[in-house]
């Protein structure tokens, strides 16, 4: 298990950098945009809510240190500071409603995809050299579309043409949240385009990395191995190549976990989806700065410990890391 | 029985060129000791070695033996952990900078995989011409030339013309051995440390490569370090053979005696593995 | 090298090109084709593609084409300067990193990292939500600190795994200096991981530089597809049905990725022979012979049903002959083979006829097995000896039908005599005289050649450490056989039998969950021959079985092997360059020069009396080497 050990330190290091970097970006960028930015609000927000933001961004003679301890300290205590955009609603208490939405719809798409498209990868690998080849160059493509310009396609398509979806939000306006089927219908209803969204944008990267794995793999001697050894082809596929195809493509989701994020935020702004990815366009239109923060933040430590998780699958499929010592 | 070597000695009066003492290599293990230690591994334990002017020595191990590390050691492409090298008499410990490349004007390496000991991007030219220009000064393109088809001669590979600008994969394993040769003569140097020069290579290639060895260790009275894991070839190539185990040397001595009348117990059980039609006729 | 050699001559790669010339043309020079400001407004408002409005007009009346023109040059401008200033650093901290180690590398590890999971979106929208002014350079300064460190990585690993390359250490050896080798002789063989991480960062810095205009924080006052993208949302064009307004920018996006995409594949392709698809591959499918049908399971199924290829079967031999330059002068007739009667006991069980198999090549076909005939006895150890290039590794491929293509059996046959033995009960022994089948292999179907494989003719491949499956436990590489052949027998036989197997080949039956890495190398190949004899084959072909080995090591391995013989009485294939080993071991010795057989009869009377000139060089040799004293 020091295998998973050293990784967690690793994200902890990582974590701690991210916290860092949060505190230092507005204080190292150039131009000074802090007190541009406290400049510009003079006036338009309340004096206490003024002091508050200008402390928040170190504004004050404190020393670095000094300002660095107190903000870890207000981290530790849950305290994002004020949004500026609702003031002065905390940014906490906006990030946790926003986080939930997000995971729901960007965590169960993102597992979709994988499966879908690592699947996907597999079977191309196999028939290799049939017409499946074609499908490549498609992929490719797929691959290359901006996530948020899918989304408007399929909005024009699907919502504004043919009417079959809702064009925004995350549920019917006027019905209250709770566990009921009303809402919980509305719910994935309005989940759904968003979702198909992301899984198109997002699946045909699997299948290549996927499928180039695969086809790397399926020159090895164990496959040849298993092939010998009069073994059902699905079974060499599954149990010997793409058994092993895959662990680079666990290693490799930090790498494209990023793009995903990054491409489902965007698709949450075309359908007004209530989740973090949307929050922080609002923040960026109302130079919120505390809630810009406060989302990058909680961003970051999500893709964190969804890496983590993705270790400890790795860590389950390659025997390899479990040796002690 | 091989025929052709008729001078074990050499002309060299069997002077001692390079010269190990006490040679100790310890390496970093994966394996953490402690909270920041690492546990280490003795790869090279106390071995002593000479190498004279116009004799091959051969230094014979299974894998993992230290036996190549002894090569990279003696060729200070890694540092050691305890012990002295002397080059002619005087101890030396340039395992970087000027010093290193002084070093390699009188001892080179060439290694075992003539398939990988070459850069695949590089045609023959540039490989034999960089080792000149390092160990020859500047040098007209004219110069370089003329030296590189003359090594190219020295290590048989004719008509030299013709190779000069190949690439290494229009060659083949036995035809870029002898490049890595020429590149390592290119210095004109005293010592050759030759690290498995014919295990990866066809029986019918070996022969050919060993007697090249064998007359270049005559002509340019080169003192040889043959590191091989075949007994066989180590007899019959080489005045003295050192065997090497776990990182000692368990036993040292001329090679007919090594061979025919072996001291080591480990020694004993190399020659009984080795495979061997007579044993069948015998038994 | 001829200039040809740079001309693409894949399909992908030729369109990859075209299309990423288009983009640069059209952003260098397609301001020239319009009258038209980006950014002046005009009467015409939110008009379809016309001819005065060749992509329509946006809600303000501007010109879509002329901002769509314009706007290439921002997105690939930005798309260019990030990328390029992304890739000097993912150049830097890889290559600098992997090749020095030490402490620095351990810290441009940790910072690659910080930087590779920290998602970098959302750190490019807080970073530019600060930003005082937003320039085109600056948003590509800021993508490309964003975005470097997934190359950074993919480079480092390169460089360590070059570093280790004996080329390298050989110049170290020769006495090159670091810079010089660090420039001359790694980066030129990471360049294409350079260029095809250089193609990344600009499809993902053009990307990102849309998707921060799209979000608004991209330099407004110039236009870019990005924040046409966003005009057009903000506008709510698509609740219109504007389309001309934001499908040309996205798709301009899309296809210049996928283009860059499509040259990237070549890139792999160069790098990564097994990827490679399309025209040269399948020329040597399409040039079957005769048995091609039969070749493989590939062969059979694909003919039948045009899709079902197993992958396997399509990979390109890496294994192909070896053309040694110079080895033989051209001209010089071969001598003719050398066969002897044999005198071994046991009844035929493999007969191989006049067998031929070619590699059909660029130039000329190369006939790796040319005419040869043997016949493998039951219980009979048969050792094929040859060099690289010899045609050894094809002729079993061809035994145990495991040829890849290109490869493909022109002529001749191979037949298998099956005994009716009672299975699956009870050891069988050498000589049964029992009824006996003849089965043509290279007609087998699918199905026929399943049952076949394992049950009838086993094989322990050269290296076990490869040959084993990595990540699962030896147990379960046992029972998956088990499972297959022995669809009746319940798991707690079939973990017995497997603890059975390990203790005949003398490993600790406890071993049986050890996974391989747990493994010796010797303990390795003891389990790949524990596997072998799992379901007692009456064949067992044994490609290089103790090459990888120690020469201990070695001993006690075919010790092994020959005590199992005596016990189970299968016949063994025996391949290896060993001459000295062979003759030691086999019964019966086939000699092979390039394709073709020239030696083979009793192995001790090939050894005491070598007929053919080949044999004699190689005995000749290894004496001189003192392999025979």
């Amino acid at each position: 298990m020091k295998y998973l050990l050293r990784k967690v330190m690793l994200y902890v290091f990582i974590a701690w950098a991210a916290l860092t970097m949060n505190f230092l970006i507005p204080r190292l960028m150039p131009g000074d945009p802090v007190a541009l930015l406290v400049e510009r609000l003079q006036g338009r927000i309340d004096p206490a809510a003024m002091e508050a933001i200008a402390e928040s961004y170190g504004l004050t003679d404190a020393p670095l240190l000094q300002q660095y301890r107190d903000y870890l300290a207000s981290l530790a205590a849950g305290d994002l500071g004020l949004s500026i955009g609702f003031f002065p609603v905390p940014v906490s208490e906006i990030v946790m409603g926003a986080l939930p939405w997000t995971i729901g719809l960007v965590g169960i798409t993102t597992v979709i995809s994988f499966l879908v498209g690592t699947g996907l990868g597999v079977v191309l690998a196999w028939r290799r050299g049939s017409w499946t080849d074609h499908l490549l160059p498609a992929l490719t493509f797929l691959n290359a579309v901006p996530y948020f310009w899918m989304a408007l396609i399929l909005v024009l398509v699907l919502s504004v043409n043919l009417g079959w979806f809702p064009v925004s939000q995350a549920y019917e306006p006027g019905l209250t949240p709770g566990w009921d089927w009303e809402f919980i219908s509305s719910v994935l209803y309005h989940a759904f385009l968003p979702a198909v969204t992301i899984i198109l944008a997002s699946f045909a990267g699997w299948v290549l990395s996927m499928r180039n794995m695969t086809v790397t793999v399926l020159g090895e001697d164990y496959v040849t191995m298993a092939e010998a050894k009069g073994l059902p082809k699905r079974m060499v596929l599954v149990n010997y190549a793409a058994r092993n195809a895959i662990l680079p493509s666990v290693t490799g989701f930090a790498l494209s976990l990023g793009a995903v994020v990054g491409g489902s935020m965007l698709t949450e702004v075309i359908f007004n989806y209530p989740g973090v990815g949307y929050t922080l366009f609002e923040a960026v239109q109302n130079q919120d700065f505390p809630l810009m923060q406060g989302l990058f933040l909680i961003i970051s430590l999500a893709v964190i410990v969804a890496n983590l998780v993705a270790d400890v699958i790795y860590v389950f499929l390659d025997p390899r890391t479990r040796q002690e010592g | 029985m091989s025929s052709d070597v008729t001078d074990p000695v050499g002309p060299g009066n069997g002077r001692v060129v390079l010269e190990a003492r006490n040679l100790v290599k310890d390496f970093r293990t994966n394996k953490r000791a402690g909270v920041f230690g690492r546990e280490y591994f003795r790869a090279v334990d106390d071995v002593s070695l000479e190498l004279r002017a116009g004799q091959v020595t051969a230094l014979v191990g299974q894998s993992g033996s230290g036996k190549s590390t002894v090569g990279r050691l003696l060729a200070q492409l890694v540092p050691l952990t305890s012990g002295e090298i002397l080059l002619n008499g005087a101890p030396v410990a340039a395992t970087r900078g000027r010093a290193f490349i002084r070093y390699t004007g009188t001892v080179q390496m060439t290694l075992q995989d003539p398939f990988a000991s070459l850069n695949p991007l590089h045609r023959v030219s540039y490989t034999l011409g960089r080792a000149l220009r390092i160990h020859g000064g500047p040098m007209s393109a004219d110069d370089v030339t003329e030296r590189s088809l003359a090594l190219l001669r020295k290590v048989e590979l004719g008509p030299a013309e013709l190779y000069l600008h190949r690439f290494p994969h229009e060659l083949s394993g036995g035809e870029r051995q002898r490049i890595s040769f020429a590149r390592a003569l290119a210095a004109e140097p005293k010592v050759l440390l030759a690290d498995e020069p014919v295990s990866m290579l066809d029986v019918t290639i070996r022969k050919g490569m060993l007697d090249l060895l064998d007359q270049l260790r005559r002509t340019e009275e080169l003192a040889v370090l043959y590191i091989t894991h075949d007994l066989g070839s180590a007899r019959a190539y080489s005045a003295e053979t050192l065997v090497m185990y776990h990182g000692k040397v368990v036993e040292r001595g001329p090679s007919d005696q090594v061979i025919h009348d072996p001291a080591h117990e480990y020694t004993r059980r190399l020659l009984a593995a080795a495979p061997n039609p007579r044993r069948r006729l015998a038994g | 090298m001829r200039l040809s050699r740079f001309l693409p001559t894949s399909g992908k790669v030729r369109a990859g090109l075209i299309i990423a010339v288009f983009f640069v043309l059209l952003a260098v020079f397609g301001p020239l084709l319009t009258s038209y400001s980006p950014q002046a407004s005009g009467t015409d408002l939110l008009q379809p593609p016309s001819g005065t409005h060749w992509l329509g007009t946006t809600q303000t009346g501007q010109d879509v084409f002329a901002q769509f023109v314009y706007g290439a040059r921002i997105s690939l401008g930005v798309g260019l300067v990030a990328g390029i200033l992304s890739q000097i650093v993912s150049v830097l901290v890889g290559v600098i990193g992997g090749y020095f180690r030490g402490l620095s590398d351990d810290l441009l590890y940790i910072l690659t990292a910080v930087f590779l999971v920290v998602p970098g979106m959302p750190l490019l929208i807080v970073l530019t939500g600060y930003l005082p002014s937003r320039g085109m350079v600056s948003v590509a300064f800021v993508i490309a600190i964003t975005s470097w460190a997934g190359s950074a990585r993919v480079l480092r690993a390169q460089t360590m795994s070059l570093r280790r390359r004996e080329f390298v250490e050989a110049a170290r050896a020769t006495g090159e200096s670091r810079t010089r080798i660090v420039f001359s002789e790694i980066m030129p063989n990471a360049l294409p991981l350079i260029a095809s991480g250089f193609l990344f960062s600009v499809i993902g810095a053009v990307l990102a530089e849309a998707g921060l205009s799209f979000l608004g924080l991209g330099s407004l006052t110039t236009t870019s597809w990005g924040s046409m993208l966003y005009f057009a949302q903000s506008a709510q064009a698509f609740l219109y049905g504007a389309w001309w307004w934001f499908v040309p920018p996205g798709l301009a996006i899309a296809v210049l990725g996928a283009g860059l995409a499509l040259i990237n594949f070549g890139i792999d392709e160069y790098s990564n022979p097994r990827l490679r698809t399309g025209r040269s591959r399948a020329r040597a499918v399409r040039s079957r012979g005769p048995h091609a049908a039969a070749l493989s399971t590939a062969g059979a199924s694909a003919a039948a049903s045009g899709a079902e290829t197993p992958g396997v079967a399509t990979i390109l031999h890496d294994d192909a002959p070896d053309e040694t330059v110079g080895s033989v002068p051209a001209g010089a007739a071969p001598a003719p083979p050398q066969i002897r009667e044999l005198d071994v006991p046991g009844k035929p069980i493999i007969e191989v006829r006049h067998l031929k198999v070619d590699y059909p090549g660029a130039d000329q076909v190369v006939h790796a097995v040319d005419d040869v005939s043997i016949t493998l006895h039951r219980g009979e150890l048969l050792g094929l000896a040859g060099e690289s290039g010899s045609g050894k590794s094809t002729l079993t491929n061809a035994i145990t039908r495991l040829l890849r293509n290109p490869a493909q059996v022109t002529g001749g046959s191979i037949t298998y005599h099956r005994s009716a033995r009672g299975r699956p009960s009870g050891p069988t022994t050498g000589g049964s005289e029992a009824e006996v089948e003849a089965i043509d292999l290279l007609g087998l179907s699918t199905e026929e050649l399943r049952a076949y494989r394992w049950d009838e003719l086993a094989i322990v491949f050269q290296s076990a450490m490869n040959a084993l499956n990595a990540v699962t436990s030896v147990g379960a590489q046992f029972d998956d056989v088990l499972r297959v052949h022995r669809p009746t027998m319940p798991a707690r036989e079939r973990e017995a039998l497997a603890r059975t197997m390990l203790e005949k080949v003398g490993i600790d039956p406890g071993r049986v969950s050890a996974y391989p890495h747990e493994l010796s190398g010797g303990m390795k190949q003891r389990v790949a021959i524990a596997i072998a004899l799992v379901l007692e084959p009456d064949v067992i072909v044994m490609d290089e079985p103790t090459t990888a080995l120690d020469l201990l090591i070695q001993r006690e391995v075919l010790d092994q092997v020959m005590a199992l013989r005596d016990e189970y009485g299968f016949a063994i294939i025996f391949t290896t360059h060993d001459l000295s080993l062979l003759l030691e071991v086999s019964d019966s010795i086939a000699v092979m020069q390039r394709g073709r057989l020239v030696e083979y009869g009793p192995a001790l009377e090939v050894y005491a009396e070598p007929r053919h000139p080949y044999t004699r060089a190689l005995l000749a040799s290894l004496a001189d080497m003192g392999a025979l004293v």
